[in-house]
């Protein structure tokens, strides 16, 4: 008898292991789709300021040593990228060419800042090995938690006067180039302009 | 009240070994990023973060030796809690500042997962495993047949601690995804 408890105790327990490692395995699945969902448009994560406002005004240290004046009017004019990014972030990475032909193609003018956060000399070693502009690549924890950046690579496009044109969670080339077509047509992000196509042809049906 | 069968103290501290092993791992493979995690909580000068993180890390290893040491594991068991609580208190002070973004630094730099209060309650879960593994028990000598309650309950338990992670790392994407139910349509 106590046999028999013992061999259906052992069934038992290999089902509940095999039970929460399917559990665990479909948990990763549905992570993994939600990475591979990857939304339209360069996705608003929907906090901190919003398309339309002032981006915060922040003087932020650079890798060149010297500080960058973040946010309000700019003296010369043009506009500034934001690029949120982290040597411990592959897409952030692979981004990065994109990133550049992409401004090259939609607005070559534009100021481009890469905006980063932790121990400076792995920045600065990534920086390098990217040949990215030192003077423009800025570390401070506070830009990121100014705009709410919670996943990377993210890009907030701010126009001569210091407002947000765009912004969002840009994992391709066609997220980066949605924040230009966002600007252009005067929405915050693609997933705006849907909704406002949407509710206008909601309201031709009524 | 009789006191509770030695397997269950068994069973939650090989678990919790388990868990702390699997932290240790994620953060020992990429320390930089994890002292990058404990400078965001802004709770110790900057300088500091890179030193806390090793002695972290160092701490959950060590929890992970003693925790499976009979002479040692009622020590260890406090030791864990010691660190839960530690680890609870650094995530409620960031909620209460309002800084819910930064990354917990919990499940490594792969898998971000921003500060919640379903933290505080996975730790608050852990602790009570911790507890479970210093009550009384009784004196019950155990035999080879209790090794599959307790390997088995070990193992369970800590899949089921990486799968709730994984769901909570999930959600502000899951969130995201129903606030915009439209974008499913775009493509045409």
């Amino acid at each position: 008898m106590s046999e028999a408890l013992l061999v259906s105790n052992a069934l038992l327990w290999a089902a509940v292991i095999a039970l929460a490692l399917l559990v665990l395995a479909l948990a990763r699945q549905v992570g993994v789709l939600h990475e591979r969902i990857a939304p339209v448009g360069a996705l608003a994560l929907g906090r901190g300021p919003r398309v339309g406002e002032a981006a915060p005004g922040i003087e932020a240290p650079t890798l060149a040593g010297a500080r960058i004046a973040l946010g309000g009017v700019a003296a010369d004019g043009r506009g500034t990228l934001l690029f949120f990014l982290s040597p411990t972030c592959p897409v952030c990475k692979a981004l990065l060419p994109a990133l550049h032909s992409v401004i090259a193609r939609e607005d070559p003018a534009l100021r481009l800042v890469y905006a980063s956060d932790g121990p400076e000399p792995e920045q600065r070693a990534f920086a390098q090995a990217h040949g990215l502009d030192l003077a423009a690549y800025a570390l401070s924890t506070e830009l990121g938690l100014a705009h709410h950046v919670a996943k990377l690579p993210y890009a907030v496009l701010v126009d001569a006067s210091g407002v947000i044109r765009a912004q969002g969670l840009v994992n391709t080339r066609e997220h980066l180039e949605s924040l230009f077509e966002a600007r252009e047509r005067g929405v915050g992000s693609i997933q705006e302009l849907v909704a406002r196509e949407r509710g206008g042809s909601d309201s031709v049906t009524h | 009240m009789s006191a509770l069968d030695p397997a269950f103290a068994w069973a939650a501290s090989a678990a919790l070994a388990l868990v702390f092993a699997q932290a240790a791992w994620h953060k020992l493979r990429d320390l930089g990023a994890f002292a990058a995690a404990v400078a965001a909580y802004e709770l110790l000068p900057a300088p500091l973060a890179p030193l806390a993180a090793t002695q972290l890390a160092a701490a959950e290893l060590v929890l992970v030796g003693t925790l499976l040491l009979p002479p040692a594991r009622a020590a260890a068991a406090f030791g864990a809690l010691a660190l839960l609580c530690i680890y609870s208190a650094a995530i409620a002070l960031n909620l209460a500042r309002g800084r819910r973004d930064i990354d917990c630094g919990c499940t490594g730099p792969a898998l971000r997962q921003p500060l919640s209060g379903w933290l505080l309650a996975r730790n608050a879960a852990l602790g009570a495993l911790a507890l479970l593994g210093v009550a009384p028990s009784s004196p019950r000598a155990l035999a080879l047949p209790d090794a599959l309650p307790i390997a088995g309950g070990a193992l369970a338990l800590f899949a089921l601690v990486l799968a709730a992670n994984q769901l909570a790392a999930n959600a502000p994407a899951s969130q995201a995804l129903h606030e915009r139910p439209q974008a499913a349509e775009v493509r045409r």
